[in-house]
């Protein structure tokens, strides 16, 4: 593949290094505390694991000025002592580059991908820069199912925090397993293995300044590999501690565009999602264990008034996107969000919210409103529903929150048709139609339920 | 006096026949002219709603908002858009050549008038047209965030910024058409400097704690969030 870097610098490293086995990419900025660790395992991993191969760790940062790449280059990994290992070792090579164009995740695996293309890398991997618990063996777990597996996407399979990761477990897993049929649990982890044919057909797409530049890349990268026929593992990675915060704070921005690029998706994998009838797993490499996870904090009572006041203020613009069941089922919670015992009654069931997820999907397809308001309008849906979920699951243990995740899936699969009906009728709902009061809660029960 | 009461009535029908011969003719043909515009209008639309598919006008009203703030929503909204634009610019035309057969000094001043003035028209409705949507924008842009942030009354926030943007594109517009352009103005000026200075005495005498919190807070969580955020998915 013919590729021309924006960088001479880039262009230079290339023509020096000729050619590379392994790439592995790590995108960051201002992660100097962190990377420092992410470097030394990769660089550990490629060592260890694939003695054999020509690797180069590619750092792709955003403009840090807290001294990250310094941080990658001066990162040290005392061989012997690491790996136990005696052998002579091919070296391993680290670049940092800035990355050029739309600031963010996707423009940073860019350069990354066009680096692993231009070297005829065979595999390539791409992990997180904040990962306080990477280790070595992460990049065999990524890397050697593309390698001599004959894989083509490595996701990662994560014990993660009931509370972590709620993106994923509220919309992203549920919504890709039922349109594309694979039960891939961390579609938008953040660290991937990759095979040099995917990583070309990632190039060779022309979307790569749109929502795909920042957040959406990790669901654009699973939903290609999955819609367009790709071979896809898992890898059991262990824990994946990194710095969680409350998940009711500064997500609108990330939301929206994981959001965003997963629903332009599904209007151009429509045929494949159409045919979809079951979900199936799939492969998953590596040996499971339990491990401690840190707790993290949330603010219940800050998620249900971000609720409430979005189920008082935005009607304008969800009674444009939703159906008007399903608007009323939300206006019959908000007095349910109101209540003194909210934060241990409150919950938006599994029926309702799927309706919500599909309406917001189809009101995208259709663009009955500005695409970037509504996808907006939608956290404080969002936030309501895991709010709801933090009550419901506040005493589970990990196998029983699990299952939980299981029986949503099974909801988001059982409603597929209704999507399907609603993303060929080329209705907007009417406002006219929508609830001019809250109904009651039989009345409620009696329409969102099955 | 009877003779006189009946040539008085005589030239009162005399005078009343003379202006029907001069005018009936002319009245009759206005009222063809406007009834074959009309039915031509009415054939066009009724032939571009059919023919035309305007895809790409319809796609620019979907990805722009416009369709839904127009009220034309559905399968065609741009072939609707245009058919209905024609429809009113025959009617319009017909009007005007319908004036025209009168050929008097009234009816060819309103007729150059409107010649003159329909650029004029044109753009300010362009304008007033791009300022609604704009502020219909701006408004719904506030009203999420306000709410996503949490602040107090977010739909106060937004009608203002509707408010606002929505008088700035009709002081443009008056200026445009050069309808009142000081007074409007005047208003424009006085309303940005009323608020302006309201905002700064608010923040400046009453909100200064309180201020210096908010944004610290936030530069702190910015920058919390700068840091971590890439793993929250």
């Amino acid at each position: 593949m013919n590729i021309r870097f924006a960088q001479q610098e880039v262009e230079a490293a290339v023509g020096k290094l000729q050619s590379a086995d392994i790439v592995i990419g790590i995108p960051s900025y201002n992660n100097a505390k962190t990377i420092g660790h992410v470097v030394r395992a990769a660089h550990a991993g490629i060592l260890k694991y694939f003695p054999q191969f020509t690797g180069v760790i590619v750092n792709s940062d955003g403009g840090s000025s807290d001294g990250t790449p310094q941080a990658v280059l001066e990162s040290k990994v005392e061989d012997s002592h690491i790996l136990l290992l005696n052998t002579p070792l091919k070296p391993v090579n680290r670049l940092t580059f800035p990355y050029h164009g739309i600031p963010g995740k996707g423009s940073a695996f860019r350069l990354v991908f066009q680096l692993a293309a231009a070297l005829n890398a065979k595999a390539c991997a791409v992990v997180d820069a904040d990962l306080r618990s990477i280790t070595p063996e992460w990049f065999d777990l990524l890397i050697r199912p593309v390698l001599l597996h004959g894989y083509d996407f490595v996701t990662p399979y994560y014990h993660r925090h009931k509370y972590d990761g709620t993106i994923t477990n509220s919309i992203i897993y549920p919504l890709t397993r039922t349109l594309y049929g694979k039960r891939i649990r961390q579609p938008i982890g953040g660290d991937f293995g990759m095979s040099s044919g995917l990583v070309r057909r990632y190039l060779a797409r022309n979307d790569w300044e749109t929502e795909v530049a920042r957040f959406g890349i990790d669901i654009w990268m699973t939903t290609i590999a999955v819609a367009e026929g790709f071979r896809v593992c898992q890898s059991f990675l262990g824990a994946k501690l990194h710095d969680a915060k409350d998940p009711g704070s500064d997500l609108s921005a990330m939301f929206v565009q994981v959001l965003g690029s997963l629903f332009s998706l599904m209007e151009e994998y429509e045929p494949v999602w159409r045919r979809t009838k079951v979900s199936e797993p799939i492969d998953l490499f590596g040996f499971r264990y339990d491990v401690g996870l840190d707790p993290i904090p949330v603010n219940l009572e800050r998620m249900l008034r971000n609720f409430r006041q979005g189920a008082q203020e935005l009607g304008e613009i969800w009674e444009q996107a939703l159906q008007p069941d399903t608007l009323r089922g939300i206006q019959a919670l908000v007095a349910a969000a109101k209540s003194a015992e909210a934060q241990s009654t409150f919950h938006l069931s599994d029926e309702l919210w799927v309706r919500i997820v599909y309406d917001f999907a189809v009101a995208f397809h259709h663009k009955p409103i500005e695409r970037g308001h509504l996808l907006r309008s939608f956290t404080p849906l969002y936030i309501g529903r895991v709010g709801s979920f933090v009550i419901e699951t506040k005493d589970m243990f990990a196998d029983d929150f699990e299952e939980r995740m299981e029986a949503l899936c099974r909801t988001f699969e059982r409603n597929r048709d209704y999507l399907k009906a609603a993303w060929s009728r080329h209705t907007i709902p009417d406002p006219a139609s929508a609830p001019k009061h809250a109904p009651t809660s039989k009345e409620i029960s009696q329409e969102v339920q099955p | 006096m009877i003779q006189a009461f009946q040539s008085i009535l005589q030239n009162t029908f005399d005078r009343l026949f003379a202006h029907a011969n001069l005018y009936l003719p002319s009245i009759l043909a206005a009222l063809v002219i406007l009834l074959v515009t009309w039915v031509v209008a009415l054939c066009v639309r009724w032939v571009l709603l059919r023919a035309m598919k305007a895809t790409v006008i319809d796609n620019f009203l979907s990805d722009t908002g416009l369709g839904p703030m127009l009220g034309r929503v559905g399968r065609t909204p741009g072939a609707r858009l245009v058919a209905s634009a024609v429809y009113g610019f025959i009617v319009v035309l017909g009007w005007l050549i319908a004036l025209d057969v009168f050929n008097t000094r009234l009816t060819t001043q309103i007729i150059e008038g409107t010649v003159f003035l329909f650029p004029k028209l044109v753009t300010a409705g362009i304008i007033l047209l791009a300022g609604f949507w704009l502020a219909r924008y701006f408004g719904r842009s506030m009203l999420v965030w306000a709410c996503n942030e949490e602040l107090p009354h977010p739909r106060r926030w937004a009608s203002a910024v509707r408010v606002c943007v929505s008088f700035i594109s009709i002081v443009v517009a008056a200026q445009t058409l050069n309808f009142a352009p000081s007074v409007f103005l005047a208003a424009f000026v006085i309303l940005a400097g009323g608020a302006a200075l309201a905002g700064s005495l608010a923040i400046g005498l009453g909100s200064r704690e309180p201020v210096r919190n908010y944004l610290t807070q936030k530069k702190d969580a910015e920058q919390e969030h700068e840091k971590a955020v890439w793993s929250h998915l």
